[in-house]
């Protein structure tokens, strides 16, 4: 099977609409911010998400199960058929890390429940869409089924995973053979984070450069496509206290909630520490662990900071 | 298998230690090493990792303290109550690799109760190890935990008992004052010896300034560490200790493993 396709922009619509028949189809729309949202007809690739796909696979709270007295019930969950359609690089790289995490490592039957019968077709980025973009600094890999790269009046298609090659086979009426090729993967001007080994970086003291512009908002780890950390609770229900869930929610690092045991004692205290250990954690402990570093270089924890803290620029500058 | 699902407990035994700390005896069966905890839970009020405080493959003791919402809950627990466990998880003491060993075991408060499991395995396996001391310290004599077995761990071992201050001056077998003062004052050098430490932040590091100053070294000290966790197995990462994950790597780590973690 060839593997690479053409696919004439103006058939993109066209293309789509049969895929929303069979699948719901998400794909990034501009309305207050640009998000993924269910295909009506509107598209927007000029910039990406604001928000990470993260949230459809790994939910903001799910319930790990609900307990009525002393049974414990697992709520029944549909797999949807679904498919997402313009993803970039950096984000394809954070659902495999995610990948990495809840399914080959942990087996995690709720993640995987919604990764299941889900498509992700990239869009390739020509130029970096935003000025904090690195991912040409991480060291990424393929990891999506298809994989559109936009050369103007047409699409090349790549068929990468034995979904996506499914997918064209069903569609083959949209997609010509070519002679093109894809010369380079590579997004200029995005290897700008200069090194990703800050190993002998944590006793530096421009960290609290940093730091002290930090809020502790946590914005940062809402908005990363990677970040993982969670907590996990019961929720009782206010009309009888013997039913209710349990719960798994995102948590952050960046609060001081994050290290709080009973009795009160805060053991990252500080913001320096706090701030140092969600880099550390996305550059290096990740990577010790599951041999690669988890931040894919999207940028939104600089872009979405309320007060732009540029981590790149600072390790970049600091002296060893 | 959902790793995440605990499983239902009967509760065999509920023995009060003190006013605000008691011992559940679990009918759970389940091999574990010293050292090794599990994550207890009351549905409606949530979960707790609490270190396993006996050594049996028929029942497991938890000791308890009540400091937040889920123990004060488990405090209110009665024989033939339920409650859910998962686990063993962690990383135990290195009981096996360490025979032949004298034993110096040094505990404060709450601290003790990890330090439980570990005497109670030293009594099943004696010859292996030689000399065997404990250091255990409590803020007043009221709150001495495991009184009954500190009646027989007195004939065993070589026992100092201290507490902080005695204000009703009942004073007769214990010392009074910090149990790094006692420390300091003994005679101890590192002769295949091996060091096992439990307690609250400041007591451990005053501990190992003590210990480090009559010459033992990092590799012969062992640390039982607290952090907040939630799934135990090295998922949710609340209990990293830099890259280290307290419910996988440790609960008990050698120190010289993470003796350059000072704020983490
Ligand atoms: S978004 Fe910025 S200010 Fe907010 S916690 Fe993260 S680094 Fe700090
Ligand atoms: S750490 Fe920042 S740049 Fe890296 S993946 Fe997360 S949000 Fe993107």
């Amino acid at each position: 099977m060839v593997n690479l396709l053409k696919l004439k922009k103006a058939h993109l619509k066209k293309f789509l609409n049969k895929l929303k028949n069979e699948h719901k189809l998400y794909v990034p729309v501009k309305t207050d911010l640009v998000r993924f949202e269910e295909y009506k007809g509107d598209i927007y690739l000029k910039e990406n998400s604001y928000f990470p796909i993260k949230e459809f696979f790994f939910k903001k709270e799910e319930t790990l199960f609900d307990y009525n007295k002393n049974k414990i019930s697992v709520p029944e969950k549909e797999s949807e058929k679904r498919i997402f359609f313009g993803v970039r690089r950096c984000d394809l790289n954070a659902i495999k890390h995610q990948d990495m995490i809840f399914i080959e490592k942990f087996n995690d039957p709720y993640y995987k429940k919604e990764r299941e019968n889900s498509i992700l077709i990239g869009y390739h980025c020509n130029t970096a869409p935003s000025e904090f973009c690195f991912c040409g600094s991480m060291d990424l890999k393929d990891c999506q089924d298809l994989m559109f790269f936009d050369k103007g009046s047409y699409f090349l298609v790549e068929i990468s995973s034995k979904k996506g090659s499914s997918l064209i086979k069903k569609h083959k009426e949209f997609f010509k053979n070519t002679d093109k090729k894809i010369t380079t993967k590579k997004i200029p001007n995005t290897d700008i984070l200069h090194t990703k080994d800050i190993s002998n970086l944590y006793n530096n003291p421009d960290w609290k450069k940093a730091s002290s512009m930090c809020l502790s908002c946590s914005a940062c780890t809402a908005l990363c496509p990677t970040c993982y950390c969670h907590s996990i609770h019961d929720e009782g229900n206010v009309h009888n206290l013997n039913k209710g869930k349990r719960k798994r929610t995102w948590s952050s690092c960046q609060l001081k909630e994050f290290t709080k045991v009973a009795g009160g004692h805060v053991f990252r205290e500080k913001r320096e520490d706090r701030f140092k250990h969600r880099i550390y954690h996305q550059l290096e402990y990740f990577k010790e662990r599951y041999g690669v570093n988890l931040c894919t270089g999207c940028g939104r924890c600089i872009s979405g900071c309320p007060t732009r803290i540029n981590w790149l620029k600072l390790v970049n500058e600091m002296k060893k | 298998m959902n790793k995440l699902l605990p499983k239902p407990s009967k509760v065999i035994d509920f023995q009060r230690e003190t006013f605000d700390n008691f011992t559940i005896t679990l009918d759970a069966k389940m091999k574990h090493e010293p050292g090794q905890f599990v994550q207890v839970s009351l549905l409606g009020f949530g979960e707790a990792p609490i270190s396993i405080a006996s050594h049996s493959d028929k029942y497991i003791k938890l000791n308890i303290h009540e400091v937040g919402n889920v123990t004060n809950a488990l405090a209110k627990l009665k024989k033939g109550d339920k409650v859910f466990i998962k686990g063993p998880y962690g990383k135990g003491y290195p009981m096996k690799k360490l025979k032949g060993n004298d034993i110096i075991i040094i505990g404060g408060g709450c601290g003790v109760a990890p330090l439980k499991g570990v005497i109670d395995y030293i009594g099943q396996n004696r010859s292996n190890y030689n000399n065997v001391m404990l250091f255990l310290g409590f803020r007043t004599p009221d709150d001495i935990l495991f009184n009954k077995e500190l009646k027989k761990w007195r004939k065993d071992y070589h026992v100092n008992v201290s507490v902080d201050k005695d204000p009703k001056k009942t004073c007769y077998d214990f010392n009074v004052g910090f149990i790094t003062e006692m420390l300091e004052k003994t005679d101890l050098n590192n002769n295949n010896k091996v060091v096992f430490l439990c307690g609250p932040p400041i007591m451990i590091n005053k501990v190992i300034e003590i210990l480090k100053n009559k010459g033992f070294n990092d590799n012969q000290m062992f640390v039982s560490n607290e952090r907040l966790m939630f799934c135990g197995i090295g998922m949710c990462c609340h209990c990293m200790i830099r890259g280290k994950l307290t419910c996988l790597d440790g609960p008990v780590f050698r120190y010289d493993e993470i003796n350059k973690y000072e704020n983490d």
